[in-house]
């Protein structure tokens, strides 16, 4: 977090820089059936993001000393493409996309049932091909898509959406301007149906009461982001 | 990339379509698949591109850097080309260091790139011995359903045609389309049956033998070969091939240049 609290980037009246109020959010687009050779697919953007997720499997996994006995694993990469940013970013593994990787296996695996698949492998690549500000929320969001539309029982979408503070204002959704000055940022992975959580993460500096703020900003969002994940896979998207 | 078994009655049934003149979704021996070309279709790069034919789909993106030119080319710039193939492209395609088949695939794209001559790498020259530009193109596979060669090939010359400068940025001046003089067009050939067919799908890879690519200019100059996988094939065959790599690259630079 920046933390240049001094760069106005709200007015007056709580309009941000690009024109939206605290508690919208960017413009949202999810296609299914992006990745013909993948068993599951899902091109989503998100304001300039853009993800690319192909779910294969279930399948065999090897080697077997991956296997569960009663249960599926799940094989979550999360990587950036080097044209996805504004500096090249340079091929290979990195400690962010294996950190990122692995909160997003924790919670698709917390919806998967995994229990349906014993020793078998469920694999996920999602491939941010332009980056803009909370790749991690919408590599989550669309890689639920895309098990939804490969077919793999779920107890429920996941979906991941950030809020967090500029100028001591608390916001949902920072784009990349904002990010460069945010204060905060609180990324969650929600089960709209029921309000729980399955992947939480948080760094920068909230009181408590911006914190509450922040929590329902997300949980508003995720109902709003869960009806454009819905109407994608009925085929009526956006 | 793990390599699947090869059902030996798919090399069967290869081999009897070849026969009768005909492949495994219906075209014809010299027919590609469906192309369909965009640009500038990625916000972060400053080039890009998406070609689909039929369901293998690549991207790519141009980023530039400053480099130091090297001590003996004082006022060049330079090229990197680099492919990439994930897991996301497809099942067989593994994580990890670049395989030998990405390694391929990108030095292969790269030469008939760089050696068509199309950049004009003296205008990438900043300041003489100290500042140049790096134009570094990034290949990308999305979907993996064969003959990436060609789509690769495509993708990268439209990306890089379709490219600015970004001076501006680096604050070396005013942003600048990058020039791109020429048009190299690869095409690629593999051995299905006994014979050579255009754009191979991935089927028709996996049961077909050795494959030949071939990048041309726009006079027809020849700019790169490759022949790659096991295999044994005359000169008569690649003179058939070059006949149609002359028709067909034709036909693809007449796609690109109405965009």
């Amino acid at each position: 977090m920046g933390g240049y609290g001094d760069v106005q980037m709200i007015d007056e009246n709580g309009i941000r820089v690009d024109g939206r109020g605290p508690a919208d959010i960017r413009p949202i687009t999810i296609e299914t059936g992006v990745v013909p050779v993948a068993d599951g697919s899902c091109r989503m953007t998100w304001g300039t993001n853009e993800a690319i997720v192909a779910v294969y499997g279930p399948m065999e996994a090897h080697p077997r000393k991956i296997q569960r006995q009663d249960r599926a694993v799940l094989d979550v990469a999360y990587n950036m493409a080097p044209f996805s940013t504004t500096d090249r970013m340079r091929p290979g593994f990195n400690r962010r996309s294996r950190e990122v990787s692995k909160v997003t296996k924790d919670a698709l695996e917390s919806v998967v049932m995994l229990e349906l698949y014993p020793r078998s492998k469920i694999r996920i690549n999602i491939e941010i091909v332009s980056a803009e500000a909370g790749t991690r929320c919408v590599g989550l969001t669309a890689a639920s898509v895309a098990l939804a539309d490969a077919g793999i029982p779920m107890t429920e979408m996941v979906v991941s959406v950030a809020s967090g503070k500029i100028n001591d204002i608390v916001v949902c959704d920072l784009n990349k301007e904002e990010d460069n000055y945010g204060e905060a940022d609180l990324p969650m992975g929600i089960l709209p149906n029921t309000g729980e959580l399955v992947f939480l993460q948080m760094d920068g500096d909230l009181s408590q009461d911006e914190f509450k703020q922040a929590w329902q900003y997300n949980m508003d969002a995720s109902k709003e982001i869960h009806k454009i994940m819905v109407d994608a896979l009925r085929g009526n998207s956006s | 990339m793990s390599i699947p078994i090869v059902p030996n009655l798919l090399r069967d049934h290869l081999s009897a379509l070849a026969h009768s003149d005909e492949r495994i979704d219906g075209r014809g021996q010299w027919e590609g698949r469906l192309l369909e070309v965009e640009h500038s279709i990625l916000p972060r790069a400053e080039g890009s591109a998406r070609v689909r034919m039929g369901d293998t789909i690549v991207l790519a993106g141009v980023k530039f850097q400053i480099m130091q030119p090297y001590p003996d080319r004082p006022n060049q710039g330079g090229l990197m080309c680099s492919a990439e193939v994930r897991p996301v492209a497809g099942r067989n395609w593994e994580a990890g260091p670049p395989s030998p088949e990405s390694i391929e695939l990108g030095r292969v794209v790269d030469r008939g790139i760089r050696e068509s001559g199309c950049i004009d790498v003296d205008s990438l020259c900043i300041i003489p011995g100290e500042k140049a530009w790096q134009v570094i193109l990034d290949l990308f596979a999305v979907s993996d359903d064969g003959n990436l060669f060609d789509a690769f090939a495509l993708a990268g010359i439209v990306a890089l045609r379709n490219a600015t400068v970004p001076a501006e940025r680096f604050e070396v001046g005013d942003d600048y389309p990058l020039g791109v003089s020429k048009s190299p067009i690869m095409c690629s050939y593999h051995k299905v049956g006994g014979r050579f067919v255009y754009d191979a799908d991935s089927r028709e890879e996996l049961g077909g033998d050795e494959r030949i690519h071939i990048t041309l200019g726009d006079d027809d100059n020849v700019h790169s070969l490759q022949k790659g996988l096991k295999g044994i094939f005359t000169t008569d065959e690649f003179q058939e091939i070059m006949d149609n790599a002359r028709k067909r690259t034709k036909e693809i630079r007449e796609v690109m240049d109405s965009l």
